[in-house]
């Protein structure tokens, strides 16, 4: 520590050295003034409950956040989604004022809106596979669909 | 559920230097014995990459709420993938980089609504007096924890690129630089030397303010 006052131009030794300790203090002070919550590190702890070996995932396919080309004007337009697991296409358009979503093709199915490890609201879809709620989701979101069987749960997504 | 079989104290047991290879086959058990059942695995594999998922978030410079929100997203998609992650061993780099992409569609899709009505949201947001925070208020000498601030506030100042490298390799255990290539998206070679330039400078900025 003694020789850190611009003499730096010696060695590679000293100076990879010097910046070693530099680095690990200044890990010190994040660790003390930019913690990780640990409300966070509890809720990824929980989150050991989302792992299911027997659901299917439905990978996202589309997202209008991402994959569309902005319409000049349309700033709240609707976000649409497609999610698809094998044969199973899911069309979600999410709005302020809640959700609205087809099963394709089309069959009736029970849908849960999950936020965390457990569900937010129970919905149901319709022979067409139609379903709506009636509540946006916030934070963190995916749907839980049953069919027969059959569990599929939609990628975990931003809302 | 086999509940013990890998103690949660097994990952922090091995050294997680950089470039190493023990650790990484100590994730990939970790990954396959969670996938198998064992909470404990899981618990490990939060407490061990936590922090290397909270540093990318950080490195991205988000909102408060929008840090958390992509915190948890990461974990609750790496839950749903655990089964099926082709290379467990690699499980770092998977998390550093699905937050990676995360919060850059936070970015892209920056001028959305960020009100929220949600009380749950706003409670995980409000946490500012940490533990550790109070701790050294109390414990530390006035001119050391005047020194961390001074040191924290020149790493804030530094230009983007060298804060964002830095605020990832500063996770606490250090990530493997595999982990960093895929947090930040640059090449695994250039990551060394970067690394040097951006400590030097940051000591340099240390030293014009005679705090070194």
């Amino acid at each position: 520590m003694s020789d850190r006052d611009g003499t730096n131009d010696g060695t590679e030794f000293d100076d990879d050295f010097d910046t070693g300790l530099l680095e690990e203090e200044l890990r010190q002070a994040a660790a003390v003034l930019d913690p990780l919550p640990p409300a966070l590190l509890q809720s990824a702890v929980d989150a050991y409950a989302l792992h299911d070996l027997d659901a299917r995932v439905a990978e996202l396919t589309f997202d209008s956040l991402v994959d569309a080309i902005p319409v000049r004007g349309a700033t709240d337009a609707p976000r649409m989604l497609t999610f698809t697991a094998g044969e199973v296409t899911l069309d979600v358009e999410v709005t302020a004022q809640g959700l609205i979503g087809q099963v394709l093709p089309p069959r009736p199915a029970r849908i849960e809106l999950l936020g965390g490890p457990h569900p937010t609201a129970a919905l149901t879809a319709d022979d067409m596979g139609r379903f709506t709620a009636d509540t946006a989701p916030s934070g963190p979101f995916a749907l839980r669909l049953r069919t027969g069987d059959d569990v599929v749960v939609t990628e975990w997504l931003r809302a | 559920m086999r509940t013990g079989a890998v103690p949660a104290a097994a990952y922090h047991d091995v050294p997680y230097t950089r470039g190493g290879t023990v650790e990484r086959s100590e994730v990939g058990a970790l990954v396959r014995s969670a996938v198998d059942g064992d909470a404990a695995a899981w618990k490990a594999i939060v407490e061990g990459l936590g922090p290397l998922v909270w540093s990318v978030v950080r490195a991205h410079r988000l909102s408060d709420a929008d840090a958390h929100e992509v915190y948890q997203t990461v974990w609750f998609r790496f839950a749903q993938h655990l089964g099926r992650l082709r290379e467990p061993e690699k499980a770092g780099s998977w998390l550093a980089s699905t937050a990676r992409h995360e919060c850059l569609k936070v970015h892209r899709n920056a001028r959305r609504l960020t009100l929220t009505d949600d009380p749950h949201l706003l409670d995980r947001v409000s946490e500012d007096g940490t533990p550790e925070q109070s701790l050294l208020e109390a414990e530390e000498a006035a001119a050391q924890s005047e020194r961390v601030r001074r040191l924290w506030q020149e790493f804030e100042e530094l230009g983007e690129r060298c804060r964002q490298l830095l605020r990832v390799l500063i996770a606490s255990p250090p990530p493997s630089y595999q982990e960093v290539s895929a947090a930040l998206d640059i090449a695994v070679g250039s990551i060394g030397p970067l690394r040097q330039r951006c400590l030097r400078r940051l000591r340099a900025r240390l030293e014009a303010r005679g705090a070194a």
